[in-house]
């Protein structure tokens, strides 16, 4: 059974249609990659399969279940496997980094407190942070900002994590301590589904690789492949494109 | 003109003005509870967009904020009387003071609360934080942090504006003076004493507001 299955997904903004039927299945302990243009979709997808955008039609099913995004329950099951990580980081402003990890664990999960705050305290080591535990986001550079929100992520224990253009929003000099962290959960064994820019990242962590353009999947397969020997011309123009620079 | 100042004469009355003082902060601190919780009720309501109760919240606040608040007490005090409903004087005031108070209170909230990033609320919504948790953790912490000057400049307005509850007879700080004045004559003492204790309240006030928001919500506003 896969991990995480789309089938037929469509969803809009208004009148414009922004994904036009995906299909995708993820098996356990897999990572996906998404990449392709922008405005084709993919961070609009991964909005979709967490619930910030109704989809209009399609299914997603994690681990056989289908979500029913109309109910609050079904979404709120879902949500205790499935968690996201945004490009820009959504931290709470007004919590420090301790508590923007322990907040959800803690108020939603109602998690014993003196647990989560061992977790969250060895997560944010794990990440590199044990020295940050009461600062406050905008005392954060944006990498650390990042990884406070992989490690508030990761405290809800998921089973799929999603990343949201990840390091898009971080200076060059940032990008390679979030990438190091991801690799560190592509080591876990977690499913992972990305959308990303940074292909070097991309080829060298992805199990499979989604190339996406005008809401459609257009190709998928092994990273050697995709940025190896695309198959299709729009993938072949836009892989060219990137490594050409 | 030789007037000399004798402050040991009203220095008897202290206790007694204090007395005052805890009504004013009474119909103060009441009103402003009572203000934010149907200010933020309104603000939320009007923040949703709701088509009806958005535009009847907007008539309300326009109404409140375009009439003055003595004439407000007066339609409560004086009005309501004619359909069979009696309100004490401090009652009556409480209710006009907390009815305007919302008003203002509404148009205060809702700018705060429009200020409040999507993408924490996105953060919020795929975390599992439903309306209220959302509200409780994401929302009124920020909201506080960004209102916190208005809402204090808005509760001293309120703590200054409970002199006029003298008027309908409620003994509160000013009405105290008016009584001390009427049997000392010592206008300027009397005055220039309870214009002090204001000030001290107003103080208090504003600290602990900021002490509240901390506490309350985690709100990260300067106490002073």
């Amino acid at each position: 059974m896969a991990h995480l299955d789309i089938r037929g997904l469509v969803a809009r903004y208004n009148n414009a249609t922004v994904l036009d039927g995906i299909d995708l299945s993820i098996e356990r302990g897999e990572i996906v990659s998404l990449i392709g243009p922008s405005g084709s979709g993919k961070s609009t997808l991964l909005r979709v399969i967490s619930g910030l955008l109704p989809p209009r039609a399609g299914t997603v099913a994690l681990a056989g279940e289908t979500i029913n995004y109309a109910d609050r329950r079904s979404l709120r099951r879902s949500r205790d496997k499935l968690a996201i990580v945004f490009q820009q980081y959504n931290l709470f402003g007004n919590m420090n980094v301790l508590r923007n990890v322990m907040v959800a664990p803690v108020t939603i999960q109602k998690r014993d407190k003196k647990t989560v705050e061992a977790e969250a305290c060895a997560l944010l080591a794990k990440v590199g942070l044990a020295d940050k535990l009461n600062a406050y986001p905008d005392e954060l550079s944006g990498g650390q900002q990042q990884r406070v929100a992989i490690a508030r992520a990761l405290c809800l224990k998921p089973d799929i994590l999603l990343l949201d253009e990840v390091t898009s929003a971080l200076d060059p000099e940032r990008v390679g301590e979030v990438l190091d962290t991801v690799k560190m959960l592509a080591a876990d064994n977690m499913t992972l589904l990305i959308v990303s820019h940074e292909m070097g990242f991309v080829r060298e962590v992805s199990h499979r690789v989604a190339f996406m353009a005008d809401g459609k999947i257009q190709e998928m397969g092994p990273p050697a492949q995709i940025f190896g020997t695309p198959q299709q011309p729009r993938t072949q123009a836009f892989v060219s494109r990137i490594l050409g620079h | 003109m030789h007037y000399v100042l004798h402050y040991g004469q009203i220095a008897p009355y202290l206790p007694y003005l204090m007395g005052g003082m805890a009504i004013s902060l009474a119909l103060s601190i009441l009103s402003f509870i009572g203000g934010m919780v149907l200010g933020l009720f309104f603000a939320v309501i009007r923040n949703e967009g709701h088509p009806v109760a958005g535009r009847l919240v907007r008539i309300y606040v326009a109404f409140f904020t375009n009439t003055p608040q003595l004439v407000q007490i007066y339609v409560i005090y004086f009005g309501l009387p004619d359909f069979g409903i009696l309100f004490s004087p401090f009652a009556a005031v409480l209710i006009g003071m907390t009815l305007n108070a919302a008003a203002y209170l509404t148009e205060i909230l809702r700018a705060g609360l429009s200020t409040v990033h999507a993408q924490e609320l996105d953060a919020a919504e795929t975390l599992g934080m439903n309306r209220l948790q959302t509200l409780r953790h994401v929302t009124l912490p920020h909201l506080f942090k960004v209102a916190m000057p208005a809402l204090t400049n808005q509760y001293i307005l309120m703590t200054l504006g409970t002199s006029m509850a003298a008027i309908f007879g409620v003994e509160e700080l000013t009405g105290r003076a008016f009584n001390i004045n009427s049997t000392t004559f010592r206008s300027i003492e009397i005055f220039t004493t309870v214009a002090a204790l204001y000030v001290v309240v107003t103080f208090i006030a504003t600290i602990l507001l900021a002490l509240v928001g901390r506490w309350a919500f985690r709100a990260r506003v300067p106490v002073l």
